[in-house]
């Protein structure tokens, strides 16, 4: 599985410098487990099907989701508002889409609409029997950081 | 150019701004409608005359590639240039969607520089 990471790191950091104008630096991935308490505010979920199955999770703490809306609407956001969750599901929209390019001599994937999860120390249920949570920690601007989370494996369990 | 309409289809709001303030950005007069998904862009069609559709793919209610399969099958619209604006940056997708009619095929983000060549090849 960690082969199918890499792509999903190398497209967040282009993503982000496009996007948002931001420089991040990735830290080593790490597994997580399902039952994780979690710190962050905000979470958005895309799911994977198609030749192979799994999910990508992007999730943050509201003072990055809010900065971050603001770089592309240019107003203030102070509240996990509409265009809040807009962003952030936009954000995971396009890594998720630009990963396909990196994965695609390894399978062909339908992903789905963004589905957004927030409030404080919220869970995101994945589903037993998946393949392992990879969590790729990311640093930017000066003290912030988020959390990629990806399960991923082909359909037919390869 | 002159003033032109330009159908903006995409469900995130922030990205049809996005599309439109860098229209804006390069110069370039149009009006704008809009649409959060593929029904919605199907009703701007038939209310209004089009001369230039920006489509999101994926998408709530009506897909992009079905809205796309829908207008290219329309009376009068074989011509219409619509161009898919999309993070699917498979090349099954890009294949994809050209052999269903896209006129051309943007991977997002956005960007000024990528419009400009794009839209310079379109006689809108």
């Amino acid at each position: 599985m960690e082969k199918y990471i890499q792509p999903f790191v190398d497209v967040c950091v282009n993503v982000f410098r496009d996007f948002v104008g931001a420089e991040l630096t990735p830290e080593r991935p790490h597994f997580s487990n399902k039952d994780d308490l979690n710190e962050w505010d905000i979470s958005a979920v895309i799911g994977l099907t198609g030749e192979a199955r799994g999910a990508v999770v992007i999730s943050m703490k509201k003072q990055l989701a809010c900065h971050l809306t603001g770089t592309l609407t240019g107003a203030t956001h102070s509240d996990l508002d509409e265009e809040v969750v807009d962003a952030i599901g936009e954000i995971i929209n396009i890594i998720s889409g630009n990963a396909k390019r990196g994965l695609e001599e390894a399978f062909r994937l339908v992903i789905s609409l963004p589905t957004i999860v927030k409030g404080p120390g919220h869970s995101v249920q994945w589903p037993n029997g998946q393949a392992r949570i990879i969590c790729i920690p990311f640093h930017i601007f000066e003290s912030e950081t988020f959390c990629l989370s990806v399960a991923i494996e082909a359909s037919n369990g390869a | 150019m002159s003033e032109r309409t330009v159908l903006v289809v995409d469900d995130s709001r922030i990205m049809r701004n996005i599309v439109k303030n860098t229209f804006a950005t390069m110069g370039i007069p149009c009006q704008f409608l809009e649409a959060g998904n593929g029904r919605e862009a199907l009703e701007q069609l038939e209310k209004n005359k089009v001369n230039l559709v920006l489509l999101d793919w994926n998408m709530p209610e009506l897909s992009g590639l079905d809205f796309l399969k829908k207008v290219r099958a329309m009376e009068g619209y074989k011509d219409l240039p619509i161009i898919m604006v999309t993070s699917e940056a498979a090349r099954y997708n890009v294949i994809e969607a050209l052999k269903s009619g896209a006129t051309d095929y943007i991977i997002k983000p956005v960007n000024e520089r990528v419009f400009k060549e794009r839209l310079s090849k379109l006689e809108i």
